[in-house]
């Protein structure tokens, strides 16, 4: 660990500096007089600009760095200002737009199934259930105790110590993690990481990833990726175990959640 | 021709005819309104009426935009935008021609975004933030009616993206692919009898009323319902940007159409003058006019069915969803599945589906009964009468009210 700060130390400052200005940002017990938000954006910014410069280079063509850079900014600037709106609706606002970038970022990665999944049970139903319970609940403007953040230090913390974790496992030198390539079953990768615009008439076709030492799961490296024929076949053929269990799962609270919610005769709705 | 130029064309084509076709489908749904009113309709501007939509469209233009002082400015200007971006969006993965004829000439494409492998998915997951439009108008109009309309959609609208999701989940068995042109494709191949709603009438009628509900169209416009909420989610709107909520809703109503026509009525195949392997001169014309005559079919239905079922109350309106299409549409997956492992003919799921429709009527009808004689004081009725509603298990009957099942 110390090693791995004195190689980065950009990144480590970064870190810092961003967990900082997210605390100046979140809504305190102040109507915010004391505290200008322009300054934590600042610091919030400048943690960022860090963060980015101890990550390296990235060696992807023009259209999707640009995708990339603005999809990501979207995402973490939406997570931040849902965090720190002092309006609960705008909050679910900026929640959706988080998911939304979230959901471009995985088309930038080839996986359109899993954005417009995202989209429709994230932003498509989660928030606007969200909404629904705000608006409900809110009719006469928010109430004080919604309107500051709670727990803003193990917050920061818990998320600073998260993102450290993440950032130290990802910059590992050598690397803890095996980096599996999608590219185009002709062409022979040229440089390890790079991203490939998929063709829909060549199959695409994931190298032999590391064998997982795990009896639920066994992957197939022979299914073509990035369509829908090979994320069925894997998800319903390589990882069935782990599906039916997370089926299961789903199906054992929506149950749970029929059994706790009161009746009519109680007096609901 | 570059790709790029042509996407630039067929959008700019797009782009362009829907805010006019939407202008004169107002005009239609006035005129047919009219019709089965016994009325004339609009008839001064113009020959019948024709100018009728560009007096109308420079009237909104020109109109004073009211901004009342006690809005949330922002979500207000934003939520009539949401909804003709998302609606217009939707658009981008529905083939409206015969696409990849190479007849036609080079410069148009009939669908904006070819090869779309999760077509059907990118616009269930587009449609379902067509809803944000509704709800953040009408909570930024900080007015009661406003906010009970957007309570009302979004509940609605979360309720009918699983019937709607699921209903044609059979279609992408029964085709193995969820992307349209190559739904499209196959039942041209196939022929008349090829055609998706020999197979699965029950999810086209499923599918046909979930987006219905899903576009806020009569009867299931609860959000707007000018009885109760004078004008719903959008009450506080007033000239272009109340124009654009309902350019977002007519918008709705021309992909909702042509989904049905590509899903279940074969797309531009017609037998006799558009089949898969005519090549006379202009048939690209034919086959683009025989998908655009199917749209307009449906639009009529969906313009008349305004002035046909009475508008729904909210309880019927989750009970439908809820209690009938959810499970409806669940055991008409479980059909589609058992046909496509066991290799069973695709032609029993014909009479399945009509079974299974007669079934749960009858399922229903009896559990409105069960529930009538559980509750105290329940007489008798005469057997004549009991038999009005077997269809859908919400009528006449519902009245006395429900509790047991709850």
């Amino acid at each position: 660990m110390n090693s791995w700060m004195q190689q980065h130390p950009a990144t480590v400052l970064g870190l810092v500096l961003w967990a900082i200005g997210l605390l100046w940002l979140m809504p305190g017990r102040k109507s915010g007089a004391s505290r200008t938000p322009r300054t934590g954006v600042l610091i919030a910014v400048a943690g960022l600009l860090s963060f980015f410069a101890g990550c390296g280079k990235s060696n992807s063509d023009l259209a999707s760095e640009v995708m990339f850079w603005v999809f990501a900014t979207g995402a973490l600037g939406g997570g931040v200002l849902m965090i720190s709106s002092r309006n609960p609706v705008y909050g679910a606002l900026w929640f959706a737009i988080a998911t939304l970038c979230t959901c471009g970022l995985f088309m930038l990665q080839s996986a359109p199934f899993l954005a417009a999944a995202t989209i429709i049970v994230y932003a498509g139903a989660v928030i606007v259930t969200f909404l629904f319970v705000i608006m409900l609940a809110q009719q006469s403007g928010a109430a004080g105790y919604d309107q500051r953040s709670q727990q803003v230090w193990p917050a920061s913390l818990g998320a600073f110590v998260f993102l450290g974790s993440m950032a130290m496992v990802l910059q590992s030198d050598p690397p803890r993690y095996e980096r599996v390539e999608i590219v185009a079953a002709e062409t022979p990768a040229e440089q390890p990481g790079t991203m490939v615009a998929l063709d829909p008439t060549k199959p695409v076709i994931a190298p032999q990833p590391p064998a997982i030492p795990n009896f639920l799961s066994r992957a197939d490296s022979k299914a073509p990726v990035g369509s829908m024929k090979g994320l069925g076949r894997s998800l319903f053929g390589d990882y069935l175990f782990a599906v039916e269990l997370a089926g299961t799962l789903l199906l054992v609270a929506s149950i749970g959640a029929i059994a706790i919610a009161p009746r009519r005769e109680e007096g609901a709705l | 021709m570059p790709q790029l130029l042509i996407t630039l064309i067929t959008i700019a084509a797009v782009v362009g005819a829907i805010p006019g076709v939407c202008n004169y489908l107002i005009l239609l749904e006035r005129k047919l309104s009219a019709w089965m009113q016994d009325r004339v309709g609009p008839n001064r501007v113009g020959p019948m009426g024709l100018f009728q939509p560009l007096a109308d469209g420079l009237k909104l233009l020109l109109k004073e935009e009211v901004i009342p002082s006690h809005v949330d400015r922002i979500l207000f200007l934003i939520a009539p935008g949401i909804s003709v971006f998302t609606a217009l969006l939707a658009f981008a993965v529905v083939p409206f021609g015969p696409v990849g004829d190479t007849a036609a000439p080079s410069f148009i494409r009939f669908i904006i975004a070819p090869n779309i492998d999760i077509g059907l998915v990118f616009i269930f997951a587009v449609g379902s933030l067509a809803v944000y439009g509704i709800v953040l108008g009408g909570w930024a109009s900080n007015n009661k009616y406003s906010a009970l309309g957007a309570l009302r959609a979004s509940a609605q609208v979360v309720s009918y993206e699983i019937p709607l999701g699921m209903s044609v989940l059979g279609i992408a068995l029964l085709s193995g692919t969820l992307n349209l042109e190559q739904i499209m494709q196959q039942q041209v191949a196939g022929g008349i009898m090829a055609w998706n709603i020999w197979f699965q009438p029950l999810a086209a009628l499923m599918f046909f009323t979930a987006s219905l509900a899903e576009a806020n169209r009569l009867p299931f416009d609860l959000a707007e319902c000018e009885q109760e909420l004078v004008g719903g989610w959008h009450t506080e709107y007033s000239a272009l940007k109340w124009a654009l909520f309902f350019l977002g809703e007519y918008t709705h109503m021309i992909t909702i159409s042509f989904l049905t026509s590509i899903l279940f009525l074969g797309g531009w195949h017609f037998p006799g003058i558009a089949e898969a392997d005519s090549a006379y001169a202009g048939a690209w014309l034919v086959k683009l006019l025989v998908l655009v005559s199917k749209a307009f079919f449906f639009i009529c239905v969906i313009i008349m069915l305004r002035w046909t079922i009475p508008r729904f109350r909210f309880d019927q309106l989750m009970e439908l969803a809820w209690r009938v299409m959810i499970p409806l549409s669940l055991a008409n997956l479980l059909m589609v599945m058992f046909c496509a492992h066991f290799g069973v003919s695709r032609w029993w799921l014909l009479p399945g589906s009509l079974m299974l429709f007669a079934a749960w009527g009858m399922i229903s009808a009896s559990l409105r009964e069960a529930e009538r004689r559980a509750k105290p004081g329940y007489v008798r009725r005469k057997a004549t009468a009991a038999h009005g509603h077997a269809g859908h298990g919400h009528g006449a009957g519902h009245a006395s009210g429900h509790s047991a099942a709850h």
